[in-house]
């Protein structure tokens, strides 16, 4: 791991480890029904403070908690035009395959969803726009699986996906030299 | 079809219906008198800080700070005061400072981390020194800490 990133995915490693204890909760709302409360939203007090870890503005990660589920959503370093068509594509061949990888979401939160306004409101606008990937954790998700591999799970996700864009953008840039190369050959006299 | 009357928000009619306000105590505080705590706070801090004293200045700005939902103003302004004791911190003093706080200075200091996190580019908000302090206050408060800041409802 690189030494730059080490201190945001330490915050972020920590934070989520104090946000996964989770519990089975049933809605209080409707009867017989058992939803993650996180998504519902209706009744404000089992949804507990969003949390934002941010390295600068472009990586940040916003956690919203509750109290049988919680939801981590990732906004991925995308610093010129490729790398955010890369990240977006990439993004979406995971998310079309959500149910392989269990805690994924099939559609990333936009601005902080939140039912009751008055939770979100020391965000600032600017940063709340949009995040690239979420992952929704519930209690069913502790339950049968081992917390520290979850939020291992996550930090090596976090880890590979810049990883993988460099790479990516990397291979793309040779191709388009050789591709262009061999192009031009045609013209050379 | 008008469909709008569903997206009337019944459950506000309801008698035994939680608002907001009944989930933390309100500060007792008027917004004047919460900006006005906060300015004296920062000249106070400003003059520890020439002294070269952290953790007193960490301490005065940590205590009593103004929280709930009208009195953005003098949260921001604490927020500045907080940030610029952050910023002149050296890496090294981090964690004889952390540990030198009580618990309570310690859980309003992470509130305060995950504020400033949440709008860096905000004047000198940095995310680097933010997260460096946020490790340290992890290591020594550990997650609990993490803890009562997201279940805490006074939010700074």
């Amino acid at each position: 791991m690189s030494n730059v990133l080490r201190p945001y995915l330490a915050a972020v490693r920590s934070t989520l480890t104090a946000a996964l204890t989770l519990e089975d909760f049933s809605s209080q709302v409707v009867e017989r029904h058992n939803k993650p409360e996180v998504e519902v939203g209706a009744s404000k007090e089992v949804l507990l403070n969003p949390l934002i870890i941010s390295r600068n503005e472009n990586e940040r990660v916003l956690i919203e908690p509750s109290i049988n589920s919680i939801r981590l959503s990732i906004k991925i370093k995308q610093a010129d035009e490729i790398e955010r068509i890369l990240c977006h594509k990439f993004t979406r061949f995971m998310m079309q395959r959500a149910e392989n990888f269990v805690v994924l979401r099939r559609k990333p939160v936009k601005v902080g969803i939140q039912p009751s306004p008055g939770v979100l409101r020391f965000i600032d606008p600017r940063v709340a726009q949009g995040y690239d990937i979420s992952f929704l954790i519930t209690n069913n998700h502790t339950d049968t699986m081992l917390k520290h591999k979850i939020v291992d799970f996550i930090i090596q996700f976090m880890e590979e996906v810049d990883k993988e864009i460099s790479e990516m953008k990397l291979s793309l840039n040779a191709r388009a030299r050789v591709v262009a190369e061999s192009y031009l050959t045609a013209f050379n006299v | 079809m008008d469909v709008n009357f569903r997206k009337i928000d019944i459950d506000q009619y309801d008698e035994d219906a939680l608002l907001d306000s009944e989930l933390y105590e309100a500060d007792p505080r008027d917004p004047a008198q919460a900006l006005n705590e906060v300015k004296q706070k920062a000249a106070a801090v400003r003059s520890s800080l020439s002294k070269g004293d952290v953790v007193g200045a960490l301490t005065l700005v940590l205590e009593d700070a103004p929280y709930g939902p009208n009195v953005e103003e003098a949260k921001n302004l604490n927020l500045q005061t907080l940030v610029s004791i952050l910023n002149s911190t050296k890496a090294t003093e981090i964690p004889g400072v952390v540990k030198a706080l009580s618990t309570d200075a310690q859980d309003t200091l992470m509130k305060y981390l995950y504020k400033g996190m949440a709008l860096p580019g905000w004047g000198d908000v940095s995310g680097s020194v933010l997260l460096g302090w946020h490790e340290k206050l992890t290591e020594i408060a550990g997650t609990g800490c993490i803890v009562r800041a997201m279940t805490d409802r006074r939010i700074v």
